[in-house]
C-alpha cells in the first residue's frame, strides 16, 4: 500500500473517568469527552467537519442514536459533512483512524472527531455482561453450543502459548502488576491500589490456567480524540500525534479457525505499520498493548518485535514493562487496571499514546518520548492493528 | 442441580443450509467434513463456496473422528447462564487428523490430566430431538 506517512495527525484527546455511574447516561461520557478533545485541539468546535462515532454495546438503541447524529445536533456542530459510525468491536479504534486519516489525506475531510462511550459497568449486569460476551463476536453455530465465551477464548491462547514457550504463571500475572503500577499513576483508571504477584495467582480461577485478576472487568466511561492534516497541526502544536505508520491482518472470525493462537497476525501487521513508518521496534519508546488478558499483551509485545519469542513474560517480571522500566508499556494502566469499556479498550490506548508522543501524559509522562506503537484487536483476537505515532516524522 | 430450571435452556446451533448434511451425520453419530473436489481439500466449519479455491463443487466424506487437544481449558466459574450447571467443563480446539479444526468439549475425562497435544477421539452428545453435537474424550488406545 502506497500511504502517506504522517500525512495527518491526533492534535486532541478528552477522556473521562473509567468507573461505575449509575446516575449517568452514556451521551454525558460522550459528550463531555468530545468537549475536552476539542478543547485539547485548541480549535473552534465548528472547525469539525467530520464524525465517527463507534458503537455502544451495551444498547442497540443507544447506538443507532450515535449512527443517526445526535452528538452533531447535542455538541451544536455547524458545519459537519457526515457521521459515519465505524465500528469493529475493540479495533474500532484503529480502524476509525486509518479512515479518518484517508479521508483527510485524500482532501475528503479536514478536522474529524472520532467519539467512544458505553455503560457495561452498569448498563447491563455482571451475569448479563458475561452472558453478552458469550455471544458476542462467537459463532452461534460452531462455538455457542460448546459454552465458549471471552474467558475460555482467552484460555485457549494462554494454555498453548504457556506450553510451548515455557511462560510461567508468575510471569503472566506480572503482566498484571506492571499495568497496575501505571494505573496508579492514572486518575481515569478504576483500579487503582497496589496489586502484588501473590494476590493475583491467589484469585478465583475461572477457566484454568485464567484467574479473575488476570481477566478485565467491565466499566462505564469514553474518550474521544480529534485527527486533522498535518499541515493543520503543525499550526495547532508544536508536538502533534503523526500517525506515522498502519499494518492490519484479519485472520478469523470464530476463534477454532485461527491456525495459531499464540502468534495472531501481530508479526506481519507490525512489520506492514514499522515499514510505513520507517522505524523500528528499537526506535519506540512507549508501548501501548492491547490487554484484554495478559496473554494478549506478551504475544502481542513479542510478535511486533519488541521481545523474542517466550521472553516478554520475563520482561514484566523483571519490572522492564513497569514505570521507570526500559519499554514502559499500556501506561494508562489498561484494561485490566484502567478498565474495560467496550470498544473503548484500545480507544483509551490510542489516546494514550497520542497523549505521550504529544508530552500531555502527565505523572505518566515517558520522558523524551518521540515514537508510541499501539495496538488494537477486535472480536476474538479477529484482527490484528498495529499503529504507530510519533511527534516528528522519520 | 435442583435450580437447573431458572437457566435458560443450553443454546442450540444457529445453523446454516449448507451445514445441514453435517448437523444430520451428527444424529446419526458420525462425523463428516465438507469437501472441495476442485482442490480436495478438506472443509470445516462447512462453506457455502470453498475457502481455499472458490469452488462450489462440494460434498462430504466421513471423518475417523481422530485428532489431538491443540489446546483446552477447564471452565471452573463465570460460565454464560447455560452453562453453570455444567462446571466444571472441558472447552478445547481439537486438530482433527484430516487437518481441520473445530471447537468441542472434552467429555469422559479428569479435567487435571487433560494435556495439549494429547490424542483424542469423538463420541456423540444429545442435545436435544434435533441436535447432537460431536464431543471428544481422551484416545483409548
Amino acid at each position: 500500500m502506497d500511504c502517506k506517512r504522517g500525512g495527518s495527525a491526533i492534535v486532541g484527546v478528552g477522556e473521562v473517568p473509567t468507573g461505575r455511574f449509575p446516575d449517568k447516561g452514556a451521551i454525558t461520557f460522550a459528550l463531555e469527552a468530545s468537549r475536552l478533545a476539542i478543547r485539547d485541539a485548541g480549535i473552534d468546535k465548528d472547525e469539525i467537519d467530520f464524525v465517527i462515532p463507534t458503537t455502544a454495546v451495551f444498547s442497540f438503541q443507544f447506538s443507532n442514536e450515535l449512527t443517526t447524529c445526535r452528538l452533531v445536533e447535542e455538541l451544536g456542530l455547524k458545519n459537519v459533512i457526515a457521521n459515519a459510525t465505524v465500528f469493529s468491536g475493540g479495533s474500532s479504534s484503529t480502524n476509525a483512524l486509518r479512515i479518518a486519516s484517508a479521508l483527510i489525506e485524500t482532501g475528503r475531510a479536514r478536522t474529524i472527531l472520532f467519539v467512544h462511550c458505553d455503560k457495561l459497568g452498569t448498563g447491563v449486569s455482571a451475569q448479563g455482561g458475561i452472558d453478552l460476551f458469550s455471544t458476542a463476536g462467537i459463532s452461534m453455530e460452531w462455538e455457542v453450543p460448546y459454552g465458549q465465551h471471552y474467558s475460555t477464548v482467552a484460555a485457549l491462547a494462554t494454555q498453548r502459548y504457556k506450553y510451548e514457550t515455557g511462560t510461567t504463571d508468575e510471569q503472566l500475572s506480572a503482566v498484571c502488576v506492571s499495568n497496575r503500577k501505571w494505573a496508579q499513576l492514572n486518575p481515569n483508571a478504576f483500579f487503582r491500589k497496589p496489586l502484588t504477584i501473590e494476590e493475583v495467582m491467589a484469585s478465583k480461577m475461572l477457566s484454568t490456567p485464567l484467574r479473575a485478576k488476570h481477566s478485565n472487568m467491565l466499566f462505564d466511561g469514553g474518550a474521544a480524540f480529534v485527527v486533522t492534516s498535518a499541515g493543520r497541526a503543525r499550526e495547532l502544536t508544536s508536538r502533534p500525534a503523526y500517525v506515522l505508520g498502519e499494518g492490519g491482518v484479519v485472520t478469523h472470525f470464530a476463534y477454532h479457525q485461527e491456525p495459531d493462537l499464540t502468534r495472531f497476525g501481530w508479526a506481519q501487521a507490525g512489520r506492514q505499520a514499522f515499514s510505513e513508518a520507517g522505524i523500528g521496534p528499537a526506535d519506540i519508546d512507549v508501548a501501548e498493548i492491547y490487554d484484554s488478558y495478559p496473554i494478549y499483551q506478551l504475544i502481542a509485545f513479542e510478535e511486533i518485535g519488541l521481545a523474542g519469542r517466550g521472553e516478554a513474560g520475563r520482561l514484566h517480571l523483571e519490572g522492564q514493562t513497569a514505570p521507570g522500566g526500559r519499554i514502559p508499556t499500556t501506561t494508562d494502566g489498561g484494561m485490566l487496571s484502567k478498565g474495560h469499556i467496550g470498544a473503548g479498550g484500545s480507544v483509551s490506548l490510542l489516546v494514550e499514546a497520542a497523549r505521550q508522543v504529544m508530552g500531555r501524559a502527565g505523572p505518566r509522562q515517558v520522558p523524551d518520548c518521540r515514537f508510541a506503537v499501539e495496538t488494537a484487536v477486535g472480536g476474538t483476537y479477529m484482527d490484528a492493528q498495529v499503529t504507530i505515532l510519533g511527534n516528528e516524522i522519520p | 442441580m435442583s435450580d437447573d430450571t431458572t437457566r435458560p435452556p443450553k443454546p442450540r446451533p444457529v445453523v446454516q443450509p449448507w451445514a445441514l448434511p453435517f448437523w444430520e451425520a451428527a444424529r446419526a453419530h458420525r462425523l463428516v467434513l465438507q469437501t472441495c473436489h476442485d482442490c480436495e481439500k478438506p472443509i470445516h466449519y462447512p462453506r457455502i463456496a470453498c475457502p481455499h479455491c472458490g469452488g462450489d463443487d462440494l460434498g462430504w466424506q466421513e471423518s475417523a473422528g481422530r485428532g489431538t487437544i491443540y489446546s483446552f481449558t477447564v471452565v471452573q466459574s463465570n460460565a454464560p447462564s447455560a452453562f453453570i450447571g455444567d462446571m466444571p467443563y472441558v472447552v478445547a480446539v481439537i486438530r482433527l487428523a484430516e487437518g481441520v479444526q473445530m471447537l468441542s468439549n472434552i467429555v469422559d475425562c479428569d479435567p487435571a490430566q487433560l494435556q495439549c497435544d494429547q490424542p483424542v477421539e469423538v463420541v456423540f452428545e444429545t442435545l436435544d430431538e434435533q441436535f447432537t453435537l460431536p464431543k471428544f474424550r481422551p484416545a483409548k488406545g
